[in-house]
């Protein structure tokens, strides 16, 4: 399942609604809802973050097979931005230490299990990859 | 749908998904906390790291004070969250 969103913090009611139509037609289960949920939420609302300038609309791409959940994130005519390359979360610091943010590329590098990153053509698409349990 | 809910006694009722676009509404009363407070998770379904996020600027601010928030009631899957990010360590979670 395809569909296109407004780079705005407006569009994630709609997200959620879409992750849950395609959850409902795929049967997939309550806890790999929950990840799907998160991690997209994460990415999108990095890209509006970062990307603020920009007015094209983000694709998100949801595809299930056998073993396997794919989530296609896809920004167009942007610079790059590799997720896969950003700086790790030391999850053992104390509160005095720790600092407030850079924690949604974290969790969602905890959560999923293989994350690609593809530039070409000034379009920037982050491809997340959970198995499945049988 | 989210609501953060200040109970009699300066406690916290979360009801429903803090997601990013949920921020604003909740900084207005995790801000109003100024000692020691329980925050009951019991019908929260959902957060992400921006919920993560406004729980650990109110855990920091309190702690200045020698004051904390005491989380409970959290579903499995929110407690995974907390587990990743390493807040389990930072936060008292009953």
């Amino acid at each position: 399942m395809d569909k296109k969103f407004k780079r705005d913090l407006n569009s994630l009611d709609g997200i959620f609604k879409f992750i849950n139509e395609f959850s409902a037609k795929t049967g997939v289960d309550e806890s790999v809802v929950f990840t799907i949920n998160l991690v997209v939420e994460e990415l999108f609302t990095n890209i509006v973050k970062y990307t603020s300038e920009n007015s094209n609309e983000i694709l998100l791409q949801l595809k299930k097979n056998e073993d396997d959940l794919i989530i296609h994130l896809t920004d167009f005519d942007v610079d790059p931005f590799d997720i896969t390359k950003t700086a790790e979360v030391d999850t053992k610091q104390s509160l005095e230490e720790r600092r407030v943010g850079g924690l949604g590329i974290h969790l969602v590098k905890q959560m999923i299990d293989k994350i690609e990153y593809e530039y070409k053509d000034r379009q920037s698409k982050i491809i997340l990859i959970k198995h499945l349990e049988k | 749908m989210f609501e953060a809910e200040l109970k009699n006694n300066n406690d916290i009722k979360l009801t429903g998904r803090f997601d990013a676009s949920q921020v604003e509404n909740a900084k207005e009363v995790f801000n109003s906390v100024t000692s020691s407070c329980e925050v009951d998770f019991t019908n929260l379904e959902y957060i992400s790291s921006a919920g993560l996020s406004v729980l650990l600027v109110t855990q920091k601010r309190l702690s200045e004070s020698e004051n904390s928030l005491k989380l409970t009631n959290m579903n499995k899957h929110i407690r995974d969250v907390f587990r990743y990010a390493g807040f389990d360590t930072v936060f008292e979670i009953v």
